[in-house]
């Protein structure tokens, strides 16, 4: 199997040391997100090293825990997506008819909204919070890998693997569970890594519409949106959160595209 | 209809056979008849050809033959009874060989567990019998552990012979089997299913549009042709006084 390319490796990189950031910030690493350690709006110096907020808060502890929440609740969204995505996609693929009609025009009318406007719309329905924050990243995410996922089910479905297993008798949890999940986990992955850039953009959207994380606890979102209110006087505080969030967006997407390289089933290229 | 010989002994007949596809919304719909009152049967260890141009229904005859396919009107019978609604009924009893010798095999499955697969299915013991019949179709016992991207063509189609006859099948389809291989390959895989044809006595449809691979292993011959046989012959009548006109230009187009 060949190695990812040098580029993705980068990415890799960018990923760990956020989700290190993160972790570090569990352990107390960087000091309490919530303690006031200094004066109001100070520029980064010894003691707060990403300067400190409106009410003298060290920067630094918070954007490791607004790297974190956003982190986590991405990462619980797209596993949620992928999982509902890979069962109907599969399923719809294989089984083509009514039931693939039924699920991918569910899937189109969720597709036709824009991401923020359908968290929005959850977040009125659900409350602002966390959960609307995750739900609406996995209605987001839904329909882009479940259309991607059934295209691929359907290919798969016509393989002749498969028509010598349904030959041999094999049921359908079997055909799909072994035969058709197996050769469609590619993609999953690949889109997985989309999704989770897609998740972490509209978490940071909805928090900075106040829909989503609420403060104190700290989110990419919520410092984003609490540093824009103070971005002439004191741009730091959205230059921190801010660099993080398109840092990690980026790596994520530099990643998905190395995966998608050397995952996706050789046997689909034209070309060796 | 000439020279075919349903007999008690089959294994598996079409009576009848007609196959329609439909398409298009109800008023425009485009009707389509892939077979035409098709009457076939393959006696027991008998092997018969079926030959015939592209789309000329070769490949759906095979669908409705393994049971993937409800015929629109006609009987298909397996081993002398009409075939079982659920074709679960069957497994084991009924295998193929088909024709992608590049995705005949599932790319995340070792060698090993795809010849095991059938077995699995019947919840059948595998114990030694991959490796036998690994050995069988002239593969090392090393050839278990491999994934299909490490074996050649003809190698794989060896394992899809090995996966089709591990459950020691009445009939198997070969439906353009060795079509994808290269010329001395072909000769050496239909060695192999002659041979093994003799040893295990399975009754074979043997279908392809190389008339040259089906002189070689079949018994009889059918023709098709749009959707209808027009001949059925022994092989050595049908390549030395092919009686329908049709079959006279296909071997004069050989």
């Amino acid at each position: 199997m060949k190695r990812l390319d040098r580029l993705s490796l980068g990415g890799l990189a960018c990923l760990l040391v956020l989700v290190v950031f993160a972790l570090g910030s569990l352990a107390g690493a960087g000091g309490d997100p919530d303690a006031i350690v200094g004066p109001r709006l100070r520029p980064p110096g010894p003691g707060w090293w990403l300067g400190t907020d409106n009410l003298g808060r060290s920067m630094l502890p918070r954007v490791m825990e607004g790297v974190g929440t956003t982190l986590l609740l991405s990462s619980i969204a797209v596993l949620v997506t992928a999982a509902v995505s890979a069962t109907f996609g599969i399923i719809a693929g294989y089984r083509g008819g009514y039931l693939n009609e039924l699920v991918m025009r569910l899937v189109e009318v969720l597709y036709s909204f824009p991401a923020i406007v359908l968290a929005i719309l959850v977040a009125a329905v659900l409350g602002p919070g966390q959960v609307a924050a995750l739900a609406s990243i996995v209605l987001a995410t839904i329909p882009l890998m479940t259309r991607l996922v059934r295209a691929a089910a359907v290919a798969v479905s016509q393989r002749d693997y498969v028509t010598s297993a349904v030959i041999s008798g094999a049921r359908l949890p079997r055909v799909l569970g072994r035969h058709v999940l197996p050769n469609v986990a590619g993609t999953i992955a690949v889109q997985g890594t989309y999704a989770l850039s897609v998740g972490i953009a509209v978490e940071g959207g909805l928090s900075f519409l106040g829909f989503g994380v609420q403060p104190p606890q700290a989110s990419l979102g919520v410092l984003i949106q609490r540093g824009g209110t103070y971005m002439i006087a004191a741009p730091w505080l959205i230059l921190g959160p801010g660099v993080v969030l398109v840092v990690a967006i980026l790596a994520i997407n530099v990643v998905g595209d190395g995966l998608r390289d050397q995952l996706e089933p050789r046997e689909t290229r034209s070309l060796t | 209809m000439t020279g075919d010989t349903p007999g008690a002994e089959a294994i598996l007949e079409l009576d009848d056979v007609t196959v329609t596809f439909t398409a298009g919304p109800p008023l425009r719909r485009i009707r389509l008849d892939a077979m035409r009152h098709v009457s076939l049967s393959v006696a027991k260890g008998e092997t018969l050809g079926l030959v015939g141009e592209s789309g000329s229904g070769k490949t759906t005859t095979s669908r409705v033959a393994l049971g993937l396919h409800r015929p629109t009107s006609g009987a298909v019978r397996f081993d002398g009874r009409p075939f079982p609604r659920r074709r679960r009924e069957l497994a084991g009893r009924m295998q193929a060989v088909l024709q992608h010798p590049h995705w005949s095999l599932n790319p995340r499955m070792r060698v090993g567990q795809s010849v095991a697969e059938p077995l699995a299915v019947l919840g059948r013991p595998v114990g030694d019998l991959v490796t036998e019949m690994l050995g069988h179709v002239g593969l090392e016992e090393s050839f278990a552990a491999r994934y299909p991207h490490e074996l050649s063509g003809g190698q794989r189609q060896r394992v899809s012979i090995a996966r089709a006859l591990v459950t020691r099948p009445d009939f198997i389809v070969f439906d353009e089997a060795v079509s994808a291989l290269d010329v001395s390959v072909q000769v050496q895989i239909l060695n192999l299913v002659k041979d093994l044809q003799a040893e295990y006595g399975f009754s074979a449809l043997f279908i392809s549009h190389d008339l040259g691979a089906v002189r070689y292993v079949a018994d009889r011959i059918a023709v098709m042709r749009s959707g209808e046989v027009v001949e059925t012959a022994d092989t050595a009548t049908f390549y030395t006084a092919p009686a329908h006109e049709y079959s006279q230009r296909l071997l004069e187009a050989l």
